[in-house]
């Protein structure tokens, strides 16, 4: 069972203020009801396959100039650096 | 100017001097600014497209060699860069982002005289299947105004529907081009998984989205495959398909070919009507000489829950990223702390990518992710082997695109698990990687119903000559807009 806390924990390490948290709590434990369709599924012994992709195959990493100045194109910067809330 | 012609019907009008595209291109934007009001499939219309189509008129009269598109009036899903264009994701946390760099589907499409009409709309981040989820409001069906037109690709199909454009570029993750095809009545193909670039396509769920064109015919499909498909060094996840000849071969039929009808996805919750026209368009294929029999994949069932959980996790991730700092909606950072800033900002993000976000921070989270996460990437990998048994007795699959109707607008906005539900007949195609098509094929009460075909991975062209066996047996009356 999903709790109100839980979700409230999730939302925050996702970064997110969640304001209806009833409404948030009902709909994503629908959801997660849901998944556990995943558990009748049978498919404990089965493996993982995952797509091995050598280092090689890889395009090469090098700079490529880029004709525009990007910063200037953001909302918020001063000289090279982008403006951001303070850390405290 | 008659507009209601196809992508290749259209390139050979201008090529034979019949029309000008400069003449096409005006008409087609005069039409968006009439009908779209009722419609929104755009979010952006290009204003310099009649210019543009009129330079490669101006490339045909002084013999230049001109692309294969001739200045054909192609729209764009609004989560596809354009260079020095808008590209929101319908989101306000891309309200004011400008691409700075061409999608390689875009490259490829310049490179060959394609003219952009616009950016469509679609669900925030391409999180839905209604197009109801759209920061800027949804899009409507332009077969009955009061009805969803399906998504999240649902502004690139009411685009092709509605004669706005000869085709359109969407993207599909558990089905975004077909569905919304299958609600609209055009093509709509999700290629084998590598087959287009995604360069320049923002993430939701790497791993199992594609690219995809929609369009009116297969034949105008297999045109864009042609100039879309192949290797690229900025996606390494790309195939070698040889320069395949999608085109070529086309009308080659499917006499002696073996086709399996899913079970799973005429079973429970399919609508009557839906059941009764897919044993017709089985029927249209034995006439035409293929074998049809039964088959069942039994993890179909599970596919919806381990689609969900996969996709959601990749897009929490995906999603990470935007912290309105460096582009988004306006609000100062003045009086904030950074953390509580960015979680402030954040909220902004629609009901439906918030849920995904969270359930993409739950089920891969310490505790949960054996029970969740690395069951369903157990599920797809079961699934992808029943499908790789399958394909060794069956040349196609086919099942209903969708197992429901389209439903008005509002319907089901409220209820997740039941929009959820209406994906089952098409993520099966993008866990496995396998291509597989949608050809509008009926109406029932005057709204459309696509029936989809899925081939073996790789099998993209064989695909495109199946599907174009069942066009070939269909006629239906024109889009009443």
């Amino acid at each position: 069972m999903v709790t109100e806390e839980e979700i409230e924990r999730v939302a925050k390490l996702m970064k997110i203020d969640v304001h209806d948290h009833k409404e948030f709590v009902e709909k994503v434990h629908a959801m997660i009801d849901f998944f556990d369709m995943l558990d009748s599924a049978g498919v404990e012994d089965e493996e993982i396959i995952m797509r091995d992709l050598p280092l090689s195959s890889l395009r090469e990493d090098k700079h490529i100039p880029f004709e525009d100045r990007l910063i200037e194109k953001l909302k918020n910067y001063k000289g090279s650096y982008v403006r951001a809330p303070k850390m405290v | 100017m008659n507009l209601k012609i196809s992508a290749l019907e259209f390139v050979n009008e201008v090529k034979n001097g019949n029309i000008s595209a400069e003449d096409f291109v005006s008409a087609t934007i005069d039409r968006i600014k009439n009908i779209d009001e009722k419609l929104h499939a755009f979010l952006q219309v290009n204003l310099k497209a009649v210019e543009q189509a009129s330079q490669v008129d101006k490339k045909i009269r002084s013999g230049e060699k001109v692309g294969a598109c001739f200045g054909m009036p192609i729209s764009i899903k609004d989560n596809i860069c354009i260079k020095h264009s808008k590209t929101t994701c319908a989101s306000k946390m891309l309200e004011n982002f400008v691409a700075p760099y061409n999608a390689t589907v875009i490259s490829k499409l310049k490179e060959q005289d394609a003219v952009f009409v616009g950016k469509t709309n679609l669900d925030e981040f391409a999180m839905g299947l209604t197009t109801e989820f759209s920061a800027y409001g949804p899009s409507r069906n332009p077969w009955n105004t009061d009805y969803v037109p399906g998504g999240s690709s649902g502004g690139s199909a009411v685009s092709v529907s509605a004669f706005e454009c000869v085709a359109s570029l969407g993207s599909d993750t558990g089905g975004s081009v077909r569905n919304p095809a299958s609600f609209c009545s055009t093509i709509g193909y999700k290629p084998t998984y590598g087959l287009i670039s995604r360069y320049g396509l923002i993430s939701y769920a790497n791993s199992i989205e594609q690219i995809g064109p929609i369009t009116r015919t297969v034949k105008d499909t297999a045109f864009l495959l042609n100039i879309l498909s192949g290797l690229d060094p900025n996606d390494n996840t790309t195939i070698d398909n040889d320069k395949d000849d999608y085109l070529s071969g086309i009308d080659s039929g499917i006499e002696g070919k073996k086709i399996g009808l899913i079970q799973e996805m005429i079973e429970e919750g399919v609508d009557p009507d839906i059941l009764s026209i897919t044993n017709a368009a089985v029927s249209k294929l034995e006439g035409l000489g293929a074998v049809c029999e039964d088959v069942s994949i039994d993890m179909v069932k599970y596919s919806v829950a381990s689609y969900y959980t996969i996709s959601a996790t990749e897009a929490g991730s995906n999603l990470a990223r935007y912290d309105n700092l460096r582009y988004g909606y306006d609000f100062p950072v003045e009086g904030f702390e950074f953390n509580s800033y960015i979680s402030k900002v954040r909220s902004k993000f629609g009901p439906e990518v918030i849920r995904r976000m969270i359930l993409g921070g739950f089920v891969p989270s310490t505790g949960h992710a054996g029970k969740y996460f690395l069951k369903a990437l157990k599920v797809k990998n079961k699934l992808t082997k029943e499908v790789n048994d399958v394909f060794k007795k069956f040349d196609y699959l086919i099942a209903p695109t969708v197992p429901i109707l389209p439903f008005k607008i509002g319907e089901k906005i409220d209820d997740p698990v039941a929009l959820f539900q209406i994906d089952i007949n098409t993520v099966m195609s993008n866990l496995t990687g396998i291509p597989s098509i949608s050809v509008p094929f009926a109406l029932s009460n005057g709204l459309p119903v696509g029936m989809q075909l899925l081939a073996k991975q790789n099998e993209d062209k064989s695909l495109l000559q199946a599907a174009r066996s069942l066009e070939t047996t269909v006629q239906l009356p024109e889009v009443p807009i």
